[in-house]
């Protein structure tokens, strides 16, 4: 399938930036499971020219019709859209699983506990116990 | 006994009826998620990654009700989220307490002493708070210090109000059994009604990739923790879930058990997994192809030993099994000889 990068976007695991624009159905199934499973807002392409900007929380891949369903940014009720009107999906929300709250949290507590020795250090110096 | 005698019979009586009626697949307790925002963000935590715009939406108290009905669990656990932060949290309680469910509010206590006046105290209410070990490993699992005094004080406070009050744990593998075996004790000493401990699951959107379990460092955790018990010490579970975790039993998972109903709606195939979501919890139960989760069927299922998944499966062996029912009322009334 077509895949570009946003420009500007953070090269990392996250799909984070990414447009797709399947060229067959077997590419739109799994570019709706990539957006499926992504935990940021998507924006989808329609046939039609509409552009929407949600989250997409459900799909229904069997049956005759299948359709994903999507919590638009701006809306209180979830729509229901076929695949067969989807265009293109851009992975253009931020990524809120892409672990960066977790790195903080160790970094600050590292950060912490060497200041902490440091400290500990230069007491034990100005004691002249080192 | 840390299950009091009212709630045992209620769950047992339920199970009962389903298994002499045939029922294949029956809910045992109802994970009801009114909200996915928290005021936490902790390490091994993978349901609070969202959108903004999705951690606004909140489940009304009538769709929460309506839940429980549809459902019919005789327990509903209300995690999240910190279900604190809902507005409306004193109705959705106050309407499920009058359904005579039994009804865990899982919450990080950091709004509780705030909140406490919104809740009457009811035996079919009972406040189950995060607690992840002793101080020092509380606040670095939930990644901010000062969180464990603060769950404290709150606990006391609930109590001296006269609400059940119970700690949920979950540990991972920097777990130290002697430092789990002195919070235990310190969680007694504070009067809790019992505790729960899980190991934690690895969910893929978790910040803290690195410190999940696997299934045999599992065992090897949980038995050094729970050999040679305290006869202060009270869980608030099943006593053959822990002799599972102590890898003294084995299981298959029961993903039906402890059924998700949140915003999205019924999530399949459980509470950890989530792989689309059902409009109503029937067509959760008919459409959902269980045959393919659980150990050995679903790499995603491998290490999982977490309490959602296998606490159904050891209430079902103690009403299901001669041995399990043997079992289960010797550490009910010997909790030490295991």
């Amino acid at each position: 399938m077509t895949d570009s990068t946003a420009q500007g976007a953070d090269h990392t695991d996250s799909l984070e930036g990414r447009v797709f624009r399947p060229a067959s159905s077997a590419e739109l199934e799994e570019a709706v499971d990539l957006a499926f499973d992504y935990r940021g807002d998507v924006t989808l392409g329609l046939a039609s020219g509409e552009v929407l900007v949600g989250y997409l929380f459900n799909r229904h891949v069997k049956g005759e019709c299948p359709s994903v369903e999507f919590f638009p940014e701006d809306e209180s009720v979830s729509r229901t859209i076929p695949y067969s009107t989807i265009a293109s999906i851009a992975f253009t929300g931020e990524d809120t699983a892409n672990g960066k709250s977790w790195e903080a949290w160790v970094s600050k507590k590292e950060s912490e506990r060497r200041a902490e020795a440091q400290r500990v250090e230069e007491d034990a110096r100005s004691r002249g116990l080192l | 006994m840390a299950v009091p005698v009212s709630q045992m019979y209620s769950v047992a009586s339920y199970v009962l009826s389903n298994k002499l009626r045939g029922v294949k697949r029956y809910p045992l307790v109802l994970m009801l998620e009114p909200l996915f925002r928290c005021n936490l963000a902790c390490a091994g935590c993978g349901k609070i990654q969202y959108p903004d715009h999705i951690l606004d939406k909140r489940l009304t108290p009538e769709q929460c009700w309506d839940a429980a009905e549809e459902c019919g669990a005789p327990i509903v656990a209300i995690p999240g989220g910190e279900p604190l932060i809902h507005p409306e949290i004193g109705r959705i309680v106050e309407g499920l307490v009058a359904q005579k469910r039994y009804l865990y509010v899982c919450t990080n206590a950091i709004l509780m002493e705030r909140k406490l006046k919104e809740f009457t105290p009811s035996q079919y209410l009972t406040f189950s708070v995060h607690m992840d070990g002793l101080k020092n490993e509380h606040d670095l699992a939930v990644c901010r210090d000062g969180v464990y005094e603060v769950a404290v004080r709150a606990i006391k406070e609930a109590l001296k109000l006269g609400h059940r009050v119970t700690t949920n744990t979950t540990l991972f593998d920097d777990a130290n059994p002697d430092r789990v075996r002195k919070f235990f004790d310190e969680m007694m000493a504070l009067g809790v009604e019992g505790m729960m401990i899980s190991p934690g699951y690895s969910y893929h959107k978790a910040p803290d990739q690195q410190h999940f379990l696997k299934k045999s460092r599992t065992k090897e955790l949980f038995s050094r923790i729970l050999s040679n018990p305290k006869g202060s010490w009270k869980f608030n579970q099943s006593p053959l879930f822990l002799d599972f975790l102590m890898g003294k039993r084995e299981y298959q998972c029961t993903p039906w058990g402890n059924p998700t109903y949140n915003v999205f709606g019924w999530q399949r195939p459980c509470y950890l997994l989530q792989e689309g979501y059902a409009k109503t919890f029937r067509e959760l139960l008919d459409t959902t192809e269980w045959q393919d989760y659980g150990t050995s069927k679903n790499e995603k299922c491998a290490e999982c030993m977490v309490h959602c998944g296998y606490e159904a499966s050891a209430v079902s062996d103690t009403f299901g099994t001669v041995s399990g029912f043997a079992r289960t009322a010797k550490l009910t009334m010997l909790p030490t000889s295991r």
